[in-house]
């Protein structure tokens, strides 16, 4: 007891002297403290999205098939459930319980010129289109565009013209042209249009293209047609500054061949015909193919045939691959500066339209583009771009003008990214951004859609440093996507709320919703512990012949999302 | 009352900053803001279960999958094999329908019978053709194929001893 007393008397008097040098200094260091931990409290935000929920992005099958990994799905449609195979469109005199129909392109523009839909039914604006042509932006209206589908349609249906090859930039040409081959019942082949002419023809001959719509000027008639005596109409569309020259002209060799006409003036002709309507048609019958390329290792490319129920899934799980309050709205303007022929930009497009957000399109767009030329001329607030083009941006303009006091910044905004908070922008991180991002005027931005081929080289893969510096600088968020031939839309995708570093190249996310992955050429008896690594196998209703496997390795990490090797 | 004796207190000496009840506060600032910026490593998930291998059985091969000892309880209905083992206290050893474990439990469960004559003896033989059910009995077997369908999972398939799909004998 003696003992203990004392001990406690010592405590006492040691905790006597030290107090008794309380002074100002003291003072102040405790209210810096108080005020410190007040403050980190008040600071302090939710996540944005629940932290297991990103640990574990994507279910597994309890049952995997020997040879293969279990197939992953999207947390949305776990196993025994049916994957995302339709965009649910609701004709207006369906019971209200049913799901809704699976869809085609021929719902999307309806949806688009329809507008959006209020809450109480009634229909609100129209989504815009805009083509931006270097630093100025035209619009245009859906209704015009509608009128030059119903004069191309109607052209190529009297013409019995059952496959049309579309060789154009973006434009809204093109997707007249998509959606007159949905509504006219031609099948629509986008060839990337800046081929050599030997390939041109060489694609025309392979899919026994009977028609071709391509730029005024930049294909050599007498070389396609001599190669393709199934050719036999040819529509020209001229730039806004070359329309007063006459495209109507053949080479002498294939004039007796080859009908020509000139967009611009078939649209002015027949106009009065067409009308502004949308065409009528039976939800039972079914579009025609949609086929793009898929550039390949030799020169020719791969052709990709997606069926309407294909591209259907797609573009809606591309959609619905969103959190609730982020998905496309009619407020968005949804930049595409990656090309439409190709299906991520196309199906990401789609959705755009399908939801009546408004639409911009880059002549120049491609999949190496320069990031800061592309996006002037509008404020979007979604930009959908290809790795190549981000990794390019990053590497020649992000990275060498980002200084000391970018850096500082950038330091403290990584601690919230960390903690699962997206920064927000105030004065402070906009002069600290001044740097990295001069060239851009992006002040509306708020998703960055990028998409990454699955055979591009691995220097453009982004890494999860270089993805930091794109949500610190331009403030958005990023989905990152992984894309093959034969899937349409994408094969995986990051969750938009994915803020979490790892070093070297970045993860692909979890499945979307509309077909599970499964890992095949697994070796059984190589001795490996766990089957998580294999080629990429994808199936399900968005994919082409419902499965198809690409020649690459790739591994599902411990949180389910997929990586390359 | 004050006396003018009363000692002055020295200021300068007192009001030093490095006395040890202000490096105490400073080391409790600097470790809090230090917790409060660290890096922090993503949150992690406990590994799932590894999946179950799908795998084509014999009749001799699926019988052993019975319930004794540490042993998955698995049956079998029309050709797919069905891992029972969440239902251990029917199908299981001691169970009403412990007779069905590791076995094909086609025709028992179609003639709504748990006994022995409904198995097919010649685990060597070929399976069950399922004649002589007549059409209620066909209806009772798909409710109960649905039912498995829905509670349990199908770990494999079921061929007769000799089938081209059937492993060989060394595995």
């Amino acid at each position: 007891m003696a003992s203990e007393a004392s001990t406690l008397s010592k405590v006492d008097a040691l905790l006597t002297d030290v107090l008794a040098d309380w002074n100002i200094y003291s003072t102040l260091i405790l209210g810096g403290i108080v005020a410190f931990v007040i403050l980190s409290f008040v600071l302090s935000k939710e996540p944005d999205i629940h932290p297991f929920l990103l640990a574990r992005q994507a279910t597994a099958s309890p049952v995997r098939q020997p040879g293969e990994s279990a197939a992953y799905r999207s947390l949305e449609t776990p196993y025994g459930f049916p994957l995302r195979s339709g965009l649910g469109v609701k004709d207006p005199d369906a019971p209200k319980w049913t799901s809704g129909r699976r869809g085609d392109l021929r719902d999307i523009w309806k949806a688009a010129v329809r507008g959006s839909v209020k809450d109480d039914g009634s229909f609100g604006k129209q989504g815009k289109i805009y083509t931006v042509l270097g630093r100025q932006a035209v619009e245009h209206s859906l209704d015009q565009i509608t009128q030059e589908m119903n004069v191309i349609g109607k052209h190529f249906e009297s013409a019995q013209v059952k496959t049309v090859a579309i060789c154009l930039t973006d434009s809204v040409e093109l997707l007249a042209s998509i959606f007159a081959g949905a509504f006219y019942g031609f099948r629509t082949i986008i060839i990337p249009h800046n081929l050599p002419e030997e390939a041109l023809a060489a694609h025309l001959q392979k899919a026994q293209v009977e028609a071709l719509i391509a730029e005024a000027g930049a294909v050599d008639l007498s070389t396609v047609a001599k190669a393709n005596e199934q050719l036999s109409h040819v529509l020209w569309v001229a730039k806004i500054g070359s329309r007063h020259m006459d495209w109507n002209g053949v080479p002498e060799d294939v004039k007796d061949s080859l009908t020509v006409t000139v967009w611009h003036e078939l649209v002015e002709e027949k106009k009065d015909l067409a009308g502004f309507e949308v065409p009528s048609w039976d939800p039972a019958s079914p579009t025609p193919v949609l086929t793009t390329v898929w550039p390949s290792s030799s020169q020719s490319g791969e052709f990709i045939d997606y069926q309407p129920e294909n591209l259907a899934a797609g573009i809606s799980a591309v959609g619905a691959s969103l959190p609730r309050n982020h998905r496309f709205n009619s407020d968005d303007l949804v930049l595409s500066i990656d090309s439409l022929s190709r299906s991520y930009p196309l199906c990401q497009v789609m959705a755009a339209l399908f939801t009546n957000a408004s639409v911009a399109l880059n002549s120049v767009a491609g999949e190496d583009v320069d990031f800061a030329l592309a996006t002037a001329g509008v404020s979007p607030t979604v930009i959908v771009a290809s790795s190549r083009t981000m990794s390019d941006y990053h590497e020649k303009f992000m990275r060498p003008h980002t200084g000391i006091i970018s850096s500082i910044a950038r330091w403290f905004q990584v601690r919230n990214l960390d903690s699962g908070v997206m920064p927000s922008q105030n004065v402070f991180s906009q002069l600290a951004n001044i740097g990295p991002t001069a060239e851009l005027s992006l002040d509306k931005l708020r998703l960055l859609c990028i998409s990454h081929r699955f055979d591009a080289p691995s220097d453009v893969r982004l890494s999860s440093e270089q993805l930091t510096d794109f949500r610190i600088f331009t403030g958005a968020r990023i989905a990152y996507a992984l894309t093959g031939p034969g899937i349409a839309g994408a094969i995986t995708q990051t969750s938009i709320f994915d803020y979490r570093r790892f070093d070297g190249p970045s993860h692909f996310g979890a499945p979307l919703s509309s077909a599970e992955v499964i890992l095949t050429d697994f070796p059984e008896d190589a001795g490996l512990e766990k089957a998580v690594e294999g080629k990429i196998t994808a199936a399900g209703p968005s994919v082409v012949d419902g499965r198809t496997t690409l020649p690459a390795q790739a591994r599902f990490r411990s949180d389910n999302a997929l990586e390359l090797c | 009352m004050v006396s003018a004796e009363d000692p002055v207190p020295a200021p300068a000496e007192a009001m030093s900053i490095a006395s040890p009840i202000n490096l105490i506060l400073l080391s409790l600032f600097v470790l809090l803001v230090y917790m409060h910026l660290r890096p922090s490593s993503p949150v992690t998930l406990p590994e799932a279960p590894p999946p179950v291998v799908f795998r084509t059985f014999t009749p001799t091969t699926l019988l052993p999958n019975n319930g004794q000892g540490d042993k998955p309880v698995y049956l079998a209905v029309r050709g797919r094999v069905f891992d029972v083992t969440p239902g251990k206290g029917f199908y299981g050893p001691g169970g009403p329908y412990e007779n069905f474990a590791g076995r094909d439990a086609t025709r028992g469960l179609a003639c709504q019978s748990f006994d022995e004559e409904m198995l097919t003896k010649d685990l060597k033989g070929p399976l069950d053709d399922l004649k002589g059910l007549d059409e209620e009995q066909l209806e009772n077997l798909q409710n109960w194929e649905e039912r498995f369908l829905e509670k349990y999972l199908v770990v494999g398939k079921l061929v007769a001893e000799g089938d081209p799909e059937a492993p060989k004998a060394s595995e």
